[in-house]
């Protein structure tokens, strides 16, 4: 067709803006978004079920209690691990970390509240500290987040070593009891659970907290819009450090005693927590309430492992296979946006 | 009293020099461009004025005072906000959390204020009149061009005394683009300075009281817009004299039919397209932005699903994937839209970025010869003027132009004779773009077919052979011959259909 130069035109009836056929909210897309949170929730769901299916009274209060204080330690590491994941990074060292802070509680804490008290604060302290340090190498020497954190994983573990060459110390009997206190039928790690998502309710509002984000999706948007990574590099190890000390300070409520070793048991579980929640290895995504469900399933698996009576290594092998599935789950949801949007 | 002056600053990437002795002066209340050719070291100046990189030499006077701005926050102090060639926009946060980004109204605990956030951004969209946008919108969502937008509002969200626009309406549709021409001159009227970046000529003659021309890292010439002519610009710019913009339009096209498109469908964007480039043929594609034109680019290129039927060179293809569409002579070649995000690996070398698809064309007995790859990207190199240090050169630390000429490289290399430029001159220098045409018409006249999309309209009129017009995802018209003009296309894109 040919168009003739005779053909009128209708001021008054030409489109002011080329027309926008999309809906208002993208349902869909925020559907496709949620995708690897959702299966992480459904993948949870199953595996009550299953459990629920073999034991009795899974649908209890009771265990509920057992099942978070389980995960609690795992928990507390995963929510800095996240931090570290939102901003594009990784932190190895909190094996370390989580190390150093049971032998440090094992050999300092004394029946003495307020001895305890000051050596609790101080692992908190050390914590955050060794984890600003990460961040300051890492933007001092603009090396790999991986390379840095193995480094440190590696001191920290060696100084716990010295420290306490083998499982060993103690902790007052209080300080254990504190993993059973209860408060209106749920006990402490349930409302630590709960102080974990208000944590990060609020976290994620803030400026830091979205800082954090931004970083972790374009670094380089973000330092042109005036962010100094250095800053965010420290703050995001430095609370992933914390945060570790915090799973140490839980961890010995579970096991009453220091191990040197210990620490290495949550560093790929921290990751694959997150993972299964949905938070993005390459920054910028995620959400804690992902990760906290990540780590009840990760923690889950092992008490169905238990209840089938089958050997104990089934537990990594049946970690895995869900990892790989909520991979496969959030690269197709991926896929499904990404072919939406271009 | 001149609110910015800059007396020999110099700036050094490793062995490259980006600028050296440049000299800038522009007063509050006007509209100064900046021009020059790809390279010329425009984007590194305004990086320095926004704190983004130090220079290493010269001084910087603002309102009289030395400026010396260690990070972005500096400049922000100093009242001076850029909108990036490159964008500094952050994916995951949604539209509004983009244009507040660290500037956010908070609560008393510490968190964003959402409901401020949102009337502060309904109230700056307003007040400058902006296209629209939807501030809840996730920014990764957002077309190129919505992009665009969304740091300019970014940028004005500071309310800054001196706005640079580096390239800012070359991602733009007509109509935005004006739109944004407008709004510059407002601000200038508020008695702000802009310091303007672009590549068209026309954009800088609508409204520029002043201008400042780099070559090579220094500055040849400041004027009064108005005492120089078009041509003496450009002269300055490049260094010689272009005698035409436009090549010569010989029609070399023949009865062979290269690629035949017929009912081509793809969600509500694209909605049955016929149409049948022939070898030998620039065929121009156009229309108001948004009625389907990058859908049938990504669609062709079988970077979106669609349905329909498409022949290449008289056979059936069945094109599912980018690597099926790459392949042989027989194939097709795309240059996209997004070149940061679709066209280049910015950390890889420019080397990397022109052979990595075509890899195959340099291995022997399953060895790669270095030697063949390495006189293959020397010849594109110095074909297509890529100004970089070496081959080896990161992509990401080229000039936005001479990005753009190596994702050109990169889908000549391929061999591919089917063609699709998507806006391929975009952020291009006059001197290259010029090349460019001259490039594609003698790439049809050897054979090559080629469809053809341009947001500067003045470009399909003077290039193609044909233009098709796309209205509502569909061909509301083919244009040949002395129906091709800016009018012609304007009203075949706007006409309501008839038929029922
Ligand atoms: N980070 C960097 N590392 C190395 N070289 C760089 C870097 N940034 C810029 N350059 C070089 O400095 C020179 C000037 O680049 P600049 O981006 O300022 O050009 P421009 O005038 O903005 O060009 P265009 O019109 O293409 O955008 C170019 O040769 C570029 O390759
Ligand atoms: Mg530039």
């Amino acid at each position: 067709m040919v168009m003739s130069a005779e053909q009128t035109v209708e001021r008054a009836q030409m489109p002011a803006q080329a027309k926008d056929t999309r809906p208002g909210i993208d349902w869909r897309g925020r559907a496709l978004d949620r995708a690897p949170f959702l299966v992480a929730c459904l993948m949870l769901a199953l595996i009550v079920a299953i459990y629920g299916s073999l034991q009795s009274g899974v649908l209890s209060l009771d265990e509920l209690n057992l099942d978070t204080a389980a995960a609690m330690t795992l928990m507390l590491a995963a929510t800095g691990q996240t931090i570290v994941l939102l901003r594009g990074g990784i932190d190895l060292s909190i094996g370390g970390m989580i190390s150093l802070g049971t032998v440090f509680a094992a050999t300092r804490f004394t029946d003495d509240p307020s001895t305890t008290a000051f050596w609790a604060l101080a692992i908190l302290g050390l914590g955050f500290l060794i984890g600003a340090l990460n961040g300051l190498l890492i933007s001092l020497l603009k090396l790999q987040p991986f390379l840095v954190t193995l480094a440190t994983w590696s001191i920290l573990n060696g100084v716990a070593m010295i420290i306490l060459p083998t499982d060993g110390g103690s902790v007052p009997g209080w300080w254990v009891g504190f993993a059973s206190a209860q408060l209106l039928g749920l006990t402490s790690p349930v409302w630590m659970l709960l102080a974990l998502l208000l944590f990060w309710w609020w976290f994620r509002a803030t400026r830091a907290g979205i800082t954090i984000q931004a970083s972790g999706s374009n670094e380089k948007s973000a330092f042109l819009s005036g962010v100094s990574i250095t800053r965010v590099n420290i703050v995001t190890y430095g609370l992933s450090g914390l945060f570790a000390a915090g799973a140490a300070l839980f961890l010995i409520t579970q096991t009453g005693a220091g191990s040197p070793t210990i620490g290495k048991d949550y560093i790929l579980p921290s990751v694959a927590a997150a993972v299964i929640g949905g938070v993005s290895l390459f920054g910028g995504r995620g959400h804690l309430a992902g990760t906290l469900i990540g780590a009840f399933v990760l923690t889950l698996i092992g008490n169905l492992v238990f209840v089938l009576h089958v050997s104990s290594y089934w537990q990594p092998v049946a970690s895995g296979v869900i990892l790989l599935l909520s991979v496969l789950a959030s690269s197709v949801a991926e896929k499904a946006a990404r072919s939406r949007v271009q | 009293m001149d609110l910015v002056t800059v007396n020999g600053l110099s700036k050094r990437f490793g062995g490259i020099v980006a600028l050296s002795e440049a000299a800038f002066s522009a007063r509050a209340g006007e509209v100064h461009a900046l021009l020059g050719e790809n390279g010329a070291g425009k984007s590194t100046f305004i990086q320095i004025l926004s704190g983004a990189v130090k220079h290493d030499g010269g001084s910087i006077l603002v309102d009289g005072q030395d400026y010396r701005p260690a990070n972005p926050d500096d400049a922000q102090a100093r009242g001076i906000a850029a909108v990036f060639q490159e964008l500094s926009l952050i994916p995951d946060l949604s539209v509004e959390q983009n244009i507040w980004f660290r500037h956010e109204p908070q609560t008393m605990l510490g968190t964003v204020n959402r409901t401020q956030t949102r009337r502060n951004t309904l109230a700056l969209l307003e007040k400058y009149d902006f296209p629209t946008l939807r501030p809840e919108q996730e920014l990764r969502r957002l077309t190129l061009a919505e992009r665009q937008i969304v740091e300019i509002a970014k940028g004005l969200a500071k309310n800054p005394r001196i706005l640079i626009l580096d390239e800012a309406t070359s991602a733009l549709p007509a109509r935005e683009a004006e739109w944004l021409l407008k709004l510059t001159r407002q601000l200038a009227a508020e008695g702000r300075l802009v310091i303007f970046i672009s590549h068209r000529m026309a954009e800088v003659r609508a409204i520029a009281d002043r201008l400042t021309i780099f070559r090579n890292g220094s500055t040849v010439a400041a004027h009064e817009a108005n005492t120089v002519s078009d041509d003496e610009i450009v002269t300055r710019m490049i260094g010689r004299h272009l005698d035409r913009l436009y090549p010569e339009r010989v029609p070399t096209m023949t009865q062979r039919i290269a690629l035949k498109v017929a009912n081509l469908t793809s969600g509500s964007r694209l909605s049955g397209v016929d149409f049948s480039l022939r070898e030998g043929e620039v065929l121009g594609v156009g229309g108001l932005q948004g009625h389907g034109q990058r859908e049938l680019f990504q669609a062709l290129f079988g970077a979106t699903k669609a349905g329909g039927m498409i022949e290449l060179w008289g056979k059936p293809a069945a094109i599912g994937n980018p690597r099926q569409a790459l392949t042989g002579k027989d194939g097709i070649a795309l240059v996209p839209e997004d070149r940061r995000g679709q066209g280049l690996l910015l950390t890889k070398s420019v080397r990397e970025n022109l052979t990595l698809s075509v890899i195959r064309r340099f291995t022997e007995n399953g060895l790669l010869s270095r030697q063949k790859e390495a006189a293959l990207v020397k010849e594109m190199v110095d074909f297509l003027r890529i100004r970089a240090g070496t081959p080896e050169q990161l992509a990401g630390t080229l000039s936005g132009g001479n990005q753009q000429k190596v994702i050109f490289g990169k889908m000549l290399l391929t061999e591919a004779r089917v063609l699709l430029l998507y806006d391929p001159t975009r952020g291009v220098d006059v001197g290259t773009k010029g090349e460019i045409f001259q490039l594609m018409r003698d790439l049809a006249a050897k054979g090559y077919a080629i469809l053809f999309h341009s947001s500067d309209m003045p470009e399909l009129v003077h290039v193609a052979d044909r233009v098709l017009v796309m209205r509502n995802g569909r061909i509301a018209a083919a244009l040949e011959g002395e129906h091709i003009s800016e009018e012609g296309i304007l009203r075949a894109a706007m006409l309501e259909t008839r038929a029922a």
